[in-house]
């Protein structure tokens, strides 16, 4: 009992670090916010007026946007780690370093939520969708997704850290484990704009719901053996 | 069924007894088998009937598949082990299957064009099977190229990451490709019911045919992981020498 209250002081001191940091410099969230309204904009230019065509591409596009806004903020945040080596002194500092890992995917949950609360009213406004109709459905498919992304892409990014070209690493580490995510998130948001409910949908959210619990069992089992030096 | 299900297990368990023998017996046993293969694909075997002579590709293309299959499965295997262990041999092991087993992950990918194209009238077709290989493909050349980016041996472990986690990750992904898109013909070499959609001349070659690629597939580890083997040492002995020069 102790042991999982220590486990979760630690990881709240991480958070509580990590989001004092970024709040101070803003740094890994406006250059995700600002590249994923740039893919945004750059894929509607590609695309072209087609307002029916733009339906139906819409939500591959937002989790394009989502997917490679992901892979900024990680380099970001691996970068700063890197600095001065402070991930190490974290490391030594901690009894379990599975605190490590969760309090990183938490920070990258966060980042990625508020990344989908400022971006989804843009796309409403651009391509012309109404995405209040199916909000209730759309925040389960969010939720899971981002989830999935965070635990592959935390776990990806601790192991690019120490690689030399670690920036191009974690996209191609990070992009092709989690298709089965991209396929079903995108598909799932899709049905949803087309205005079905989350019952049409369940076989991808159940899908997504799998790939989350087993990555993230996964992650905790090994975090600890490999990042250990 | 009985008398191919025990030449396959012959042929799985066989190079496992000659794990640690001569090699260059077991070289001529597989040059051998590989001589009959070949000779019941390209002579003994009739020729199917809808598909045409481009049906002999699959003797080749499904035997990739599953050899690419049992390397990455290896490789997984081989990953827990080395993190649990931390022995050299384990990684040795993971290293050489995954490389071998890019191989014929790329075999799979040039042999399952050759067969679509007079098929399905197409090249590339988005079917689960296909789009598995080529998804895994990318996979597995990123985890080499995170072996031939780690600047140190100690990094070997997040290779090891790589490993597990790709091939945990291939039922997911076969599940959402499938979902996403269905082109694939049904598995022919097990139907409903259990009955085989196989010829006994068909299923024979395809035996000894997979039987060739497995033991190829085993031959090949075994020599690539006492190269891997041998490198180590050679990095310990040069990492030695350095250190007496220095001192």
């Amino acid at each position: 009992m102790l042991s999982s209250k220590l486990f979760i002081r630690q990881v709240l001191a991480l958070l509580a670090k990590d989001l004092k940091t970024e709040w101070r410099t803003r740094e890994i969230f406006t250059s995700m916010f600002v590249f994923a309204v740039l893919v945004i904009v750059i894929f509607n230019f590609s695309i072209g007026a087609d307002p029916e065509l733009i339906h139906q591409v819409v939500s591959g596009v937002m989790w394009v946007a989502l997917l490679f806004a992901t892979v900024l903020g990680l380099q970001r945040a691996g970068q700063m780690e890197r600095e001065e080596d402070s991930l190490y002194g974290v490391l030594l500092a901690l009894s379990d370093s599975n605190a490590l890992f969760v309090a990183k995917m938490i920070a990258q949950i966060l980042y990625l939520l508020l990344l989908v609360i400022c971006t989804l009213p843009l796309c409403s406004v651009w391509f012309r969708i109404d995405f209040l109709a199916c909000i209730g459905g759309l925040w389960v498919v969010f939720a899971l997704g981002i989830l999935g992304l965070s635990i592959v892409g935390t776990l990806f990014a601790m192991v690019a850290l120490h690689t030399r070209a670690h920036d191009v690493m974690l996209p191609m580490l990070f992009l092709p484990v989690t298709v089965p995510i991209t396929i079903s998130s995108v598909y799932a948001t899709a049905q949803l704009i087309a205005g079905k409910n989350l019952k049409d949908i369940a076989d991808y959210l159940t899908l997504m719901g799998i790939f989350d619990i087993i990555f993230f069992t996964l992650s905790l089992m090994i975090f600890d053996y490999f990042i250990e030096e | 069924m009985r008398i191919f299900g025990t030449i396959l297990l012959f042929f799985i368990v066989f190079p496992l007894i000659f794990i640690r023998r001569n090699s260059v017996f077991q070289a001529v046993i597989l040059y051998i088998i590989m001589d009959i293969a070949i000779f019941l694909v390209f002579i003994y075997v009739p020729t199917e009937k809808v598909q045409g002579i481009v049906q002999k590709i699959f003797y080749f293309h499904v035997s990739s598949a599953i050899t690419m299959f049992l390397a990455f499965f290896i490789a997984f295997v081989a990953s827990i082990m080395f993190l649990w262990k931390s022995s050299d041999w384990w990684d040795a092991v993971a290293l050489s299957s995954v490389e071998i087993g890019v191989v014929f992950c790329t075999l799979v990918l040039i042999t399952g064009p050759i067969w679509a194209r007079p098929i399905w009238g197409a090249w590339w077709s988005w079917d689960p099977t296909l789009t598995l290989s080529l998804v895994l493909w990318l996979i597995y050349v990123a985890y080499l190229m995170l072996r031939a980016d780690a600047h140190d041996p100690k990094r070997t472990r997040f290779a090891a990451v790589l490993g597990i986690v790709g091939f945990v990750d291939v039922p997911l992904i076969f599940w959402s490709v499938e979902k996403w898109r269905t082109l694939h013909p049904k598995p022919v070499l097990i139907q409903e019911g259990g009955t085989t959609g196989l010829t006994f001349a068909m299923l024979l070659t395809f035996v000894v045919c997979l039987g060739a690629f497995l033991l190829l597939f085993f031959y090949l580890l075994r020599e690539r992981t006492s190269i891997a083997q041998s490198r180590y040492s050679l990095e310990v002995l040069r990492q030695e020498v350095d250190d007496l020069l220095a001192r």
